[in-house]
């Protein structure tokens, strides 16, 4: 098990490593000339020398790097030429907002798709399986903004729910329960998503695990149907679940930004999507790194999960 | 029914069809025999003959879906067939308990041997969490599991495929149950281990005053561990009697050809096995005669159109189903 986490580990730290390597380089990939952008289309030749120097591009790239590197893992992203603030700073106000929707939908989600998977394994091709397993189809192909669009028709317009609408994002210092609710769209129209995938790995793996002969050894211990289904089947059906929602939840950073773009929710897809409009290469490059590591780290903590829920796969 | 209700177990026109796509498939047909406290009788049949189902059906474990059950179980004088979910569960684990054939796929692979023993002292006798603890490290040490307060937090996949028999033992042990089936408990193990398991099973059947259904596909394994021996062909009773009237008495021809074909310490070495011609029958398309008759180097026209119902020998207790028996000389069975 120790052995394990600790390849895991070195294997963490190459892949960020390969991640910084890549969101430096984004900045010399991006076309035309970066002192162009913080001088203006009129600059003098001379003046963007100057600057080209002042910024260290005329040193090989490899010292760029480590230069640029070492200021990162101080927590120094760097300052915005736009909005001459730090990259830093700026992300760190936004990245609560993305790990508050992620959390709450991902509750949203768990809570609904776990009990219900579990009522539909239990009698596949019932009435309840039938109706989940079709209806899931269905969420699945509705894509979030659509999604989005309609509740803010019906939640925001139409029923009048307070801060539910686009631009009422209220800041969780400021009133917890109308920040609630002003997060209460976005996690839920994430949530859909997660539900749907959820329910429907959590089910088949489930179904699958009921026909195995150690829960009809359960069965003939006299146990119930619901400790059955709950020690018994949950937890060896529950890998894949963990896995997908691994990937899922790093997924979800991507289409969260959809919905706080859509909703105008100051979170990091809302400030990466403005920063791309105002050429903010800088902003782009930290938030760029900061979602990259995240989706690794998720990825790492559910991969550690895995293990413990089942301890056949660090064995082998 | 007074003297019904002091036996053990009565099974009676006990019959289990699987309803398949391909048509109703009669695994389990009229059967009927009863067993007595205290007593060890063996199931033997080929594979596929419906051993496993039977048990299984004894039990009661089938799940409702596709499955008809009819006649009759009486457990103690409590009628197993059409009971609820709820009563039958009252009596699994208590009165009655199964070791499962295969010990790699019947424990849970995620939850400590320890924990899956606990559980059904927890729940079935109310036991604390403490109690249920020592008594499970009680049950594996009685298993023969050494060092059993280290075992008990081992994972399945930690332990020999010995070992987890013997935890799958304890399992069914746990809560003392009146009634053992055992569904080929030494198949997927070794032949050094198969032999340990067995010679446990028969010592803690006389220290804990149960009684045992061996069903096994290996007359060796019965020959020395039963009173009493039922042989299954294509789910029914071929010939059914005490161990010695078996081996030695046998009228069935199908009883002499699995005699035959098992090895035998006596043989000169590199002895070619009898083997049984044939396959057994396609329980789909059985017809209405003898359903050995195909495979039988005995069989008439009559085997082949009109099926032989159990019939009495000379020996009390001892019957067989066959129109063209074999002759009622002793023979002696080397085991």
């Amino acid at each position: 098990m120790l052995r394990y986490v600790l390849r895991r580990v070195v294997m963490l730290i190459a892949i960020c490593f390969i991640i910084s390597v890549g969101s430096f380089y984004l900045i010399h990939l991006l076309p035309g000339n970066i002192t162009t952008v913080i001088e203006g289309p009129g600059a003098s030749p001379e003046n963007q020398a100057k600057l080209y120097k002042l910024l260290g591009l005329n040193k090989p790239i490899y010292q760029q790097y480590f230069v640029w590197i070492s200021n990162v893992l101080r927590g120094n992203l760097g300052t915005s030429f736009i909005s001459q603030t730090s990259v830093a700073s700026t992300i760190r106000a936004a990245l609560p907002i993305d790990l508050e929707i992620i959390f709450l939908s991902q509750i949203l989600a768990f809570i609904t798709a776990i009990p219900i998977a579990m009522r539909s394994a239990r009698k596949p091709d019932g009435w309840l399986d039938r109706a989940f397993s079709a209806g899931s189809f269905t969420l699945l192909s509705v894509p979030t903004f659509i999604v989005i669009v309609l509740m803010v028709l019906f939640i925001s317009i139409k029923a009048g729910v307070p801060h539910t609408g686009p631009s009422s994002y209220v800041s969780f210092s400021q009133d917890w329960l109308g920040n609630l609710e002003s997060m209460a769209l976005p996690a839920i129209a994430l949530a859909i998503g997660s539900f749907v995938v959820y329910y429907r790995v959590l089910r088949s793996d489930l179904i699958a695990t009921l026909q195995e002969e150690f829960i009809t050894m359960a069965r003939s211990k006299g146990l119930s149907q619901r400790r059955i289904m709950w020690r018994h089947a949950f937890r060896p059906s529950s890998v894949a679940l963990l896995g997908a929602a691994g990937v899922n939840i790093g997924g979800l950073l991507a289409s969260g930004f959809v919905v706080q773009y859509l909703l105008n929710i100051p979170g990091l897809g809302y400030t990466l999507i403005s920063a791309i409009d105002t050429s903010d290469y800088l902003l782009v490059q930290g938030i760029v790194l900061v979602v990259s590591v995240g989706v690794v780290l998720i990825n790492f903590i559910f991969d550690f999960i895995i293990n413990i829920v089942d301890p056949r796969i660090s064995r082998e | 029914m007074s003297v019904e209700q002091e036996k053990l177990l009565v099974v009676k026109d006990l019959a289990t069809t699987f309803h398949t796509a391909g048509g109703d498939l009669p695994a389990v047909g009229g059967v009927s025999f009863d067993m007595e406290r205290n007593q060890t009788i063996g199931i033997v049949g080929e594979s596929g003959s419906g051993k496993t189902v039977l048990s299984r059906t004894i039990m009661g474990l089938q799940q409702r879906t596709n499955v008809t059950v009819t006649g009759s179980v009486l457990l103690s004088g409590f009628e197993m067939v059409g009971a609820s979910e709820d009563d039958k569960r009252k009596r699994w684990g208590t009165e009655v308990a199964m070791i499962f054939q295969d010990p790699m796929t019947s424990l849970n692979p995620v939850m400590k041997v320890g924990k899956q023993i606990d559980e059904t002292l927890r729940v079935r006798l109310g036991m604390s969490k403490v109690d249920a603890k020592a008594r499970a490290i009680e049950l594996l040490e009685l298993v023969g599991i050494p060092s059993p307060q280290y075992r008990y937090d081992a994972y399945p996949g930690q332990l020999s495929g010995g070992m987890r028999q013997r935890v799958v033992i304890a399992i069914a042990l746990a809560c003392s149950p009146q009634l053992l089936l055992a569904d080929e408990p030494t198949t997927g193990l070794d032949v050094t281990i198969q032999a340990q398991i067995l010679n446990l099973l028969e010592e803690l059947k006389e220290r804990l005053e149960m009684s045992v259904v061996l069903v096994t596909h290996d007359l060796g394994v019965v020959a020395t561990r039963t009173s009493r021996i039922i042989v299954m062909y294509a789910g029914r009773i071929v010939e059914i009697g005490s161990t010695r009237e078996v081996f030695a008495g046998h009228r069935m021809p199908y009883t002499r050809a699995l005699l035959e074909s098992s090895p035998k310490v006596s043989n000169a070495s590199h002895t070619r096995l009898t083997t049984i011609p044939g396959r057994p029958p396609n329980l789909l398309k059985l017809t209405d005669g003898c359903s050995f008759a195909p495979r039988c180097s005995y069989a008439t026209d009559k085997c082949r159109v009109e099926r032989p119902e159990l019939q009495a020998a000379d020996e009390p207790g001892h019957m067989f189903a066959c129109w063209n028996p074999l002759p009622k000389t002793r023979r002696t069975v080397r085991k």
